[in-house]
């Protein structure tokens, strides 16, 4: 049954992995990202590790991109000196390091407040070492000022790669926060072989953030490095990691550096079929963990990819964006060993080929291929013939076992690609359906805008056929905006959906208007007596998420010109909507403070009522003259003007005036 | 409401007694100078001329040729059936092959070329024609391929055409003008400001003779240049007699980019441009490198095929050749892939950064692609995009050749166009190309790789099934809109004029009444314009991501269907924005306030009727009434705004006799009414409205 459905959907599908792989191997872009990795290399090696700033950088004239080259030997050589211990790769909470906070605060910031909401972002450890080191570098501070607004690409190879990861995110981080209006210059980031980096807590930040895009890690088949983090942290081989960095350097200086020449020593020891019997059970685990969906926390790595992987072989490249199907293709391509003698090729080759593949690639990608064995089987459908190109080029032939479930994968992670802008587009169009129930609220508003105003008429149940349907409406309504917010945790919607305006926009309007209403049936059943204030105890959680968007709301247009519009010039009449949502828990709050303030005996409460109703005459009459309250606020019988009029007499009071006048000055 | 605009009187004028001539619609004059503009597309020149004779057909599942009966041509011209429909270009007519032939022969001279910029030769047969023949230029810059220094130009040699000549060149509602080769453009604007070509062409419009523009390499880029360039006179003139050009192109470069082929597809003009490629032929994929890097390149290659040069067919091409044909091959294949991305669904969020670091060329082909597979074969493509990937994907390598070989292979098939002179006249077999590959069951893959004698890869297959895919959905999308949506739309306006006849009968303006909000009818319009906001949104929304033909908005059902819309329901939009003060918050809302779909919708119409872009303003007339008043209630005088309100006045009068501005607005209680009273009686006596403005 799925399958036919699933069989329907393929017709028109096709599979993109490998032509967008194509896309960044036929250009020149990989080529020269990695020219300069290996310029970083030499100048590190080159200068006794010390005196070199551990990055270089070109180009920029003319509107040109600036490349921005990484090396982490000397992270490495530190690590080798301190005697290659597992801790250099454990994981580093970023929000408990302070400088790290502050470098990277929207992506700590934007973590969940209590701690059961998931482990916080956390990055391995020797990167981050190496970028504060990066950072405290007057050098470097240098660079990040040439370089704004500039195109940039930060590239590295190896623990270079997950050192120019760092730093591509801390400059994103700053050019968000930015005060600038104008659009954030293009950032890319290209590593090379580089182990992995942070934790699933951070992938999700930054899929939140909508920097995943800016992201390209190139792997090729039978690199260990990219792949060893996927071993619990008891069992990192940190050697390995760190040996395959150093064996870059020159031998001269390789010499000059005793450790290198221990760790060196280290990895000729090392059983390589073993190695590659650890990474492959682990990073099948992990393959596997993503398929189930299931969290092991025992024992697992926390380290998950982030950003788009581009899967290499000599004969093409493929490039998946999906965290899951990175893991999968990173143990697919890794456990599909079909030729020989490429399986054959030493780890350190294998770590250190980018440079030839950059070239051959694209010549291959020139090539026609003729499949002339294999074309012969009948009636395949384009989108798993599709499937076949892009899990050649990422080196798995038809053949290998690992063929059928990494074909799954791929099919899966297409379908998670795209289910979300299809979700988001008919929710799109179900919104539109829904409005006119917002409307006939609106409708229902203004029949009382001149009288008691529809928050007290709703209250009070006036004219029972329309509040029966205004009842209707906005139960309608919030039934629809939990139904997008089940989606939305669920990830059912795109990652920045409560970033986009259209949607931002009309939450924030629907709860001005619908919210009163709430709090009007809240009162009215008196939940307010039962569970409490209904700021606190009562509110849905719909309302106080839409609170959240439309306060962090970060899309530039319609809202910085509205405030600083609505700063600048005042109302000439009251707005359609009351501004403040929870205007009317207030007022009720501030009616029942006032009656019980009537017959308070004891002065130290009466005072500190007398306070509260204070702040709020001065918040409410503020909102009133800034005419950023609905008309229906000041109709004559709203429970508004009924409070200040009772808020008046009990002012008449001697008592009262006194402990008032305190207020005042 | 008076909406009789848009409909169209033709006249079927036979130019000479041949049956199926160019065919002659004269068009009505509206009585204010503007012509309407003819509603039936342009019909492509094989199927008006096509004749009741046996032509060649690919029988294509089985491969077996037959001949077959083409249809008796329609009785009448205008029964016409929309250009998509029509089976595309996968036949050509006889005539059209004697045309071709005739091209061919003034393309590749048998004397050596003369050094005119161009040559007009005129012929009685198959019809009466003039034929103007570019000659291509071998030179990269100075003029020649690569405008030296041209202001505003990109890393391409791109430039924006200019709007005076090319007005349509542009994407209707974003109104972002299209861009094509500098070098070319400058080269076609020194043709017309410094040679006889206007005056020729119009001579031999005068003689009604059919225009037929030809040239080879970069005179065919010029070509199509001219072709467009006469499109959009003779339809602005509104004399679209002889609006039936012909360009024949023989191995021409790109020369614009995509809004330019976009733009071209929604006039309909793409059928009557012909370009001829032989499948190797490098110099159509030129444009396709970044310029800078590759002048020199450019210019060894040109030098090698210029027959003025001494180095002409060599043995062995020199190494800057093979290291440009290599460079070549790399951006064709991005640019290739880059597409294909787009139209296979990629989803992937990286596309968008890479596109700031990878110099992607903006060009893509326009017109009609006809690849000379063979001396008995044509493969017909109309799919732009199918073009494309396949002018990546016919040059790639076969493993065992040398790239120097390659390299001279594409050069010199640049000059093996001449034998089409004779195969045009014999049986030579059109091949839809794009139909073959998609005519396979859905979504299968193709088990031959040799239809239509391109032999291409597994990979190139998959493209071009996907490029025929996109091009079916956008139509299944088309076909969407034109059921559910037109039907709720065109319901909601008839609510909503229902809405505004009744508020007239209470001598009131619907649009006071809309912002007042009192009475039952003006909420019920209210939903009414929010259901048709949603309505309108989704389409502009698809316009944007070109997930419609692309000739959707040049429909005179749709644009006339949103000139309506516009005219009724934007007041409302307006009524809605000055009743919630938003001018206050936000900004006047002709600045800041209005939606896309009107500005969309007044582009369309201002487009189709070939009027200047932003002066249909009448659905606005109710936002510049509530911006001047508010000026004045805010405390400036009348004199100080005495101009803008003169311009209102004439404006108004204006929309008010053409009958695009409705009688509402002079209702005696209408706040427009009310309002201009209070103006100074020595204004007001004098204003072209007094007449208007009941006492």
């Amino acid at each position: 049954m799925e399958d036919a459905r699933g069989g329907e959907e393929e017709n028109s599908m096709f599979e993109t992995s490998h032509v967008l792989g194509a896309l960044l191997a036929s250009s020149p872009l990989l080529a020269r990202a990695w020219d300069r990795c290996v310029a970083a290399a030499d100048a590190a090696g080159g200068g006794g590790g010390g005196a070199s700033p551990g990055f270089v950088h070109d180009g920029g004239e003319e509107g040109g991109s600036v490349y921005v080259a990484f090396s982490g030997v000397q992270a490495a050589l530190s690590a080798a000196a301190a005697g290659c211990g597992a801790d250099l790769f454990n994981p580093v909470g970023l929000r408990g390091d302070a400088a790290a906070a502050r470098l990277f605060a929207p992506l700590v910031a934007a973590e969940p407040e209590d701690p059961a909401g998931g482990e916080p972002v956390a990055v391995q450890a020797l990167a981050l070492r190496g970028f504060l080191r990066l950072c405290g570098s007057p050098e470097f501070q240098m660079l990040l000022n040439q370089i704004r607004g500039k195109a940039v690409v930060f590239t590295g190879h190896s623990l270079g790669g997950a050192i120019a990861a760092l730093v591509a995110l801390h400059y994103l981080c700053t050019s968000s926060s930015s005060s600038t209006f104008a659009p954030a210059p293009p950032v890319l980031c290209v590593t090379f072989g580089s182990p992995l980096l942070g934790n699933d807590t951070l992938n999700r930040a930054i899929l939140r953030e909508r920097w995943a895009g800016n992201f390209c890690h190139v792997v090729s088949q039978h690199d260990v490095v990219p792949r060893l983090l996927f071993c619990p942290l008891n069992a990192v081989p940190a050697h390995i990691i760190i040996g395959m960095q150093l064996h870059q350097l020159p031998v001269r200086a390789r010499r000059a550096a005793g450790v290198v020449a221990t760790v060196t020593a280290c990895m000729a020891d090392t059983n390589q079929e073993a190695l590659r019997q650890l990474i492959q059970e682990h990073a099948g685990a992990a393959a596997i963990e993503q398929k189930l969906a299931t969290q092991e926390t025992q024992g697992r790595s926390p380290y998950r990819p982030f950003g788009a992987y581009v899967l290499c072989s000599p004969g093409g490249a493929a490039c998946v964006d999906n965290p899951t199907a990175a893991v999968q293709m990173l143990y697919a391509t890794f456990a599909a060993r079909c030729a020989p003698e490429t399986g054959a090729a030493s780890p350190e080759a294998a770590h250190s080929c980018y440079g030839e593949l950059v070239l051959s690639i694209p010549q291959h990608l020139l090539l026609k291929r003729r499949l002339g064995a294999t074309a012969i089987t009948p009636a395949v459908s384009n989108y798993d013939a599709g499937i076949s190109l892009a899990l050649e080029a990422s080196g798995i032939t038809v053949e290998v076992m690992e063929a059928a479930p990494a074909r799954q994968w791929l099919k899966t992670s297409k379908r998670a690609g795209q289910s979300p802008s299809l979700n988001c587009a008919s929710l799109a169009r179900r919104l539109g359906r829904i409005t006119p129930c917002r409307a006939q609220i609106e409708w229902y508003k203004a029949a009382f805008d001149t009288n008691t105003g529809y928050y007290d008429a709703f209250k009070q149940r006036l004219s029972p056929k329309k509040f029966a349907k205004a009842n209707m409406y906005r139960i309608k309504l919030g039934q629809f905006w939990d139904g997008v917010l089940s989606m939305l945790d669920t990830s059912q919607l795109p990652h920045d959906f409560h970033r986009r305006a259209k949607w931002v926009n009309a939450a924030h309007f629907y709860q001005l208007l619908v919210e009163p209403l709430d709090i009007a049936d809240y009162h009215r059943s008196n939940l307010h007596r039962t569970r409490g204030s209904y700021i606190i105890h009562g509110r849905e959680r719909r309302y106080e998420l839409f609170d959240k968007w439309w306060k962090q709301r970060g899309f530039t247009g319609i809202a910085t010109g509205d405030t600083s519009a609505s700063t600048a010039a005042r109302r000439s009449k009251f707005a359609g909507l009351t501004q403040d949502p929870c205007f009317w828990a207030r007022v009720e709050e501030a009616r029942e403070q006032t009656e019980s303030a009537k017959s308070e005996r004891n002065a130290t409460v009466l005072a500190m009522m007398l306070e509260c109703l204070h702040k709020f005459e001065c918040h409410s009459s503020e909102l009133v003259e800034s005419k950023d309250v609905s008309i229906d606020v000041v109709a004559p019988q709203s429970s508004y003007s009924l409070w200040v009029k009772e808020w008046n007499e009990l002012k008449l009071r001697e008592e009262v005036r006194t402990i008032l006048f305190q207020f005042q000055s | 409401m008076n909406e009789h605009y848009g409909f169209v009187i033709a006249v079927v004028v036979p130019a000479t007694a041949h049956e199926g001539e160019g065919s002659k619609l004269l068009l009505p004059n509206n009585g204010h100078g503007q012509y309407y503009h003819q509603t039936t597309p342009i019909l492509p020149i094989n199927s008006v001329l096509k004749r009741k004779k046996k032509i060649q057909t690919l029988h294509l599942h089985t491969g077996a040729e037959s001949t077959v009966n083409t249809p008796p041509p329609p009785t009448s011209k205008l029964a016409a059936t929309p250009l998509k429909t029509m089976p595309a270009a996968a036949a050509l007519s006889d005539d059209d092959r004697l045309v071709v032939a005739h091209c061919a022969a003034l393309s590749f001279p048998t004397s050596p070329p003369s050094s005119s910029s161009f040559q007009v030769h005129h012929a009685s047969h198959p019809y009466p024609c003039a034929a103007f023949a570019f000659p291509p230029s071998w030179s990269a810059g100075g003029g020649g391929w690569a405008a030296s220094a041209s202001p505003g130009a990109g890393a391409f040699g791109d430039a924006k055409v200019d709007p005076s000549l090319f007005p349509s060149l542009r994407s209707v509602g974003s109104g972002v003008p299209a861009r094509a080769n500098a070098a070319f453009l400058a080269a076609f604007r020194a043709l017309l400001d410094g040679s006889p070509l206007q005056s020729e062409v119009s001579r031999a419009v005068a003689e009604e003779k059919r225009i037929i523009f030809t040239g080879h390499s970069s005179g065919g880029s010029i070509a199509t240049l001219a072709a467009i360039w006469f499109l959009e006179t003779c339809t602005r003139r509104g004399s679209v007699n002889q609006a039936h050009p012909f360009c024949v192109t023989f191995g021409a470069p790109l020369v614009g980019d995509n809004t330019f082929n976009h733009a071209v597809r929604r006039e309909g003009w793409s059928q009557c441009i012909l370009n001829f490629v032989v499948p190797l032929d490098i110099i159509p994929r030129i444009p396709l490198t970044p310029l800078a890097s590759v002048t020199e390149g450019i210019q060894a290659v040109l030098d090698w095929l210029s027959p003025h040069t001494p180095n002409f067919s060599p043995s062995g091409v020199p190494l800057i050749i093979t290291q440009f044909y290599e460079n070549l091959l790399r951006s064709t294949l991005s640019i290739a892939s880059y597409e294909a991305c787009s139209f296979m669904g990629c989803t992937s969020s990286i596309l968008g950064t890479l596109t700031s670091f990878i110099e992607l060329s903006p060009y893509r082909p326009c017109g009609t692609y006809l690849f000379m597979t063979s001396s008995e074969q044509l493969a017909v493509l109309t799919n732009s995009d199918a073009v494309l990937q396949l002018l990546f994907y016919c040059l790639q390598l076969d493993p065992q050749q040398q790239l120097c070989d390659a390299a001279e292979r594409s050069l010199s098939a640049h000059w093996q166009y001449e034998p089409i002179k004779q195969s045009m006249t014999q049986e030579i077999v059109c091949v839809d190309y794009l139909g073959v590959i998609s005519s396979t069951l859905p979504g299968r893959q193709m088990s031959s790789t040799t239809v239509g004698g391109l032999d291409v890869s597994k990979e190139a297959m998959l493209s071009l099934s996907a490029a025929g895919q996109w091009e079916k959905q956008r139509e299944t999308n088309q076909a969407k809109i034109d059921g559910a949506n037109c039907t709720k739309i065109r319901e909601a306006l008839k609510s909503l004029n229902e809405y505004k006849r009744t508020c007239e009968l209470h001598e009131v303006s619907y649009y006071d009444s809309f912002k007042l909000q009192r009475e039952v009818h003006d909420f019920n319009a209210n939903v009414s314009r929010l259901e048709l906001a949603g309505l309108w949104d989704e389409i502009v929304e698809m316009l944007r991501k070109r997930e419609l033909p692309d000739g959707f908005e040049g429909r005179q059902d749709w644009v006339n269907l949103g000139t309506l819309y516009r005219r009724l329901v934007e007041p409302l939009d307006i009524a809605n924005y000055y009743r919630h003060s938003k001018n206050e918050d936000t900004g006047s809302y002709l600045s800041k306030g209005r939606p896309r779909r009107y500005k969309y919708t007044q582009e369309w119409h201002e487009q189709l009727q070939r009027i200047s872009f932003g002066s249909s303003l009448e659905s606005c007339f109710w936002a510049m009434a509530e911006e001047l008043q508010a000026e004045i209630a805010n405390g400036k005088t009348f004199e100080d705004v005495r101009d803008r309100v003169v311009k209102l006045e004439n404006d108004a009068h204006g929309w008010f006799l053409s009958g695009c501005l409705g009688k509402d607005i002079f209702l005696s209680r209408s706040s427009f009414v009310m309002w201009w009273k209070t103006l100074p009686e020595k204004h007001r006596s004098a204003s072209c409205i007094a007449k208007l403005v009941p006492w």
